[in-house]
């Protein structure tokens, strides 16, 4: 793990888009991690079946949703992806899918721990 | 008094829940969008963006379900699509193509979200007719600001397609009204079609006053059924219907929905109708109203200031149609008035748009036919007065049908005088020979009443003289009290002849005799010296008729004088 997943200023800017009304925020996050699970088990479905073009979609809609949210390292590893499965071939999906996988699972552990940081009061103020 | 549109203070109609809803023509900033976009992540955040900036939001989580949407005519219309390009069933191209293919969609802006490393696609979209691109990272802003210069695009465009159908329909009703300005039905049926299809109603009525109520003169879009209820049950003035109300209060009514409304009653109309939103302005004909132009929508989508104004445009129309019907009423009674009093043919004349120059007076060559009885003055001084009426009225009542079956102009009928005038008002080319007809006519039927008078002991006799010539024909009389008829020498000479022939004759003047080219079986009966000219005057005298009637020409050739 290398530094957060979460690019602080992309999600401030997604925060102050919603005027600041954190449970919207809140609602935006639950949807992004239920969403990004079901393109994950695309991914690993479009693999099972050694579909290329079954990629792409999943891929797609996981980065743009990933962009969105700040998550930026995830986001530029399903563009890749996304890139090499519409050109056709993509020799190392699986290890790829695995690393997008790993990243999804970050971003998820980083927008629900800042999402306690704000339940909880701040630690010694 | 004007129709008005009733907005702001004191407005009846509007009332309870009704009077929170936003206007639906005002909101000229806001908009209905469409977002379509595979994500939810994308469909909720774009959604509450727009939502945030006073936008209505709709959602299809891809073209096909967009499209389905974009043609239920229970959705109200959209007016901007923001659209995904990466989307399962049916992508942004195909959805794209789509749109662009129906010719109701067409214009219907929209906007292709796309990430910033799909620009390649952006310009395919555009190429395809998209009004705009969206980064998928959305500023509010820039949002805002492509949304708000697709939405006065299309606002534009849709008030000029309104402003033209607008025209186009106008222009119909009143070709419709030039064509057939006295044809009530015919306007009223061209007005409520136009006012219903242009306020895209489901119903449209026109009601119009009658001593029952208002009842329906044409409908335009309802079922059958309720078609019928309407026409079976006209609609007192009250408060409890919006025709009611319009006719007591005289002025336009939009209700947002009727079953909002605490003083509207749910009638079994409104049950087959089904209708929600309505509109009602008044046909105001002399201050009153004259009837009621309705229009119905079956869902809840409230008409605006703009449909009250064009239903006011098309009421003022009916108003025009109605009072030309009404005007046209007036002279066809006038006129049946006037033929009791007048030759028909007089009163026709006076009801012509060039009667009024006729009357003034014009010179003409006529043929005038007198006819009075010879002993009539020996009856009327020897015979009981009732019998002498009895007499007159026979008398009258089988001349009277014969000059009419002639098509003669009846001046006047003075005791037992008749003058009858032919080729004025009404041109007659035979005016001469027409004129002999009809005296031999009268001479034939004469016959009989003369017998049945003979038997009791009266011998009656008619005596008829006929000239033709010019005469000065036109009103004739003083203010209060004018008489249709001529001054010329014909009509002098006419009635001398008549004097001068003996019972049951018929003498003609030179100039009928030339007319009739010695048809019709007329010889010369000398010269006569007749008062008022100084010079002895030709006459013929015609000879016993075969037939009666105008028709009849068996009569024919054996009986032509050579």
């Amino acid at each position: 793990m290398t530094e957060t997943p979460i690019d602080r200023g992309v999600f401030e800017a997604l925060v102050e888009m919603t005027g600041g009304e954190m449970e919207f925020v809140d609602e935006l996050v639950d949807t992004y991690l239920d969403d990004g699970r079901q393109q994950i088990d695309a991914l690993r479905e479009a693999l099972a079946t050694g579909d290329a073009a079954a990629l792409v979609r999943p891929a797609h809609s996981l980065k743009s949703n990933s962009l969105n949210v700040g998550a930026l390292g995830l986001g530029g590893l399903c563009r890749e992806l996304e890139e090499s499965a519409r050109s056709g071939a993509v020799p190392d999906a699986a290890d790829r899918v695995d690393a997008i996988e790993q990243g999804f699972s970050g971003v998820r552990t980083a927008l629900l721990a800042e999402r306690a940081d704000r339940s909880e009061p701040a630690p010694g103020g | 008094m004007s129709p008005r549109s009733t907005q702001g203070a004191g407005e009846p109609a509007f009332s309870g829940p009704a009077a929170d809803r936003p206007d639906p023509d005002a909101a000229t900033e806001n908009g209905r969008i469409l977002v379509v976009d595979d994500t939810p992540f994308n469909r909720q955040l774009l959604s509450r963006l727009l939502r945030t900036i006073g936008h209505e939001p709709l959602e299809a989580g891809d073209g096909r379900a967009a499209l389905e949407l974009l043609r239920d005519p229970s959705i109200a219309p959209v007016d901007v699509i923001l659209l995904d390009i990466v989307m399962p069933e049916m992508d942004g191209y195909e959805t794209l193509a789509a749109l662009k293919a129906d010719p109701l969609l067409r214009d219907l802006p929209v906007i292709v979200i796309s990430g910033v490393d799909e620009l390649e696609s952006v310009v395919r979209c555009i190429e395809m007719g998209a009004a705009d691109y969206l980064p998928k990272s959305v500023d509010p802003a820039i949002l805002r600001a492509r949304i708000a210069a697709s939405l006065g695009q299309k606002r534009l465009r849709d008030l000029e397609r309104e402003a033209g159908e607008r025209q186009a329909a106008t222009n119909d009703v009143l070709a419709i009204m030039s064509r057939a300005a006295f044809d009530l039905q015919v306007v009223v049926d061209a007005v409520v079609q136009a006012a219903t299809s242009l306020t895209a109603a489901d119903f449209g009525v026109i009601y119009l006053h009658s001593d029952d109520g208002y009842r329906v003169a044409a409908t335009a879009g309802g079922s059958p059924e309720l078609d019928a209820w309407e026409r079976a049950h006209p609609i007192p003035p009250a408060r409890d219907t919006l025709v009611g109300r319009i006719a007591l209060i005289g002025e336009a009514i939009r209700l947002d929905d009727v079953l909002a409304d605490p003083e509207y009653a749910p009638s079994a109309g409104r049950q087959i109708g089904g209708y929600r939103s309505l509109v009602g302005v008044p046909i105001v004909r002399d201050g009153a109203v004259a009837g009621v132009l309705a229009l119905a929508r079956n869902v809840v989508r409230p008409f605006g200031p703009a449909d009250t104004a064009l239903a006011t445009g098309f009421a003022e129309q009916a108003a025009i149609g109605l009072g030309n019907a009404r005007l046209l009423e007036t002279i066809d009674r006038q006129r049946a008035q006037l033929a009791r009093f007048l030759s028909p043919q007089v009163a026709a004349l006076v009801s012509s748009p060039d009667g009024e120059s006729m009357l003034a007076g014009h010179r003409r060559e006529i043929t005038a036919m007198f006819c009075d009885l010879r002993n009539f003055t020996t009856f009327s001084e020897t015979a009981e007065p009732e019998e002498v009426l009895g007499f007159l009225r026979l008398y009258h009542a089988t001349i009277g049908a014969l000059v009419v079956a002639h098509d003669g102009t009846l001046e006047h009928f003075a005791g037992d005088g008749i003058m009858v005038f032919f080729n004025d008002p009404e041109l007659q080319v035979d005016h001469a020979e027409r004129a002999v007809r009809l005296a031999r006519d009268i001479r034939e039927r004469f016959k009989d009443v003369a017998a049945d008078w003979r038997r009791r002991g009266h011998v009656l006799e008619v005596g008829i003289g006929i000239a033709t010539g010019y005469a000065t024909m036109g009103r004739i009389g003083f203010e209060g009290r004018y008489d249709y008829g001529g001054v010329g020498n014909a009509i002098i000479l006419a009635s001398r002849l008549s004097g001068e022939a003996a019972p049951g004759e018929i003498l003609i003047s030179q100039r009928t005799h030339a007319a009739v080219d010695g048809a019709l079986g007329a010889e010369s009966a000398g010269e006569r010296q007749l008062k008022g000219f100084s010079r002895p005057i030709a006459v013929y005298s015609v000879g016993p008729g075969a037939g009666v009637g105008p028709d009849m020409t068996a009569n024919g050739p054996s009986e032509v004088a050579s």
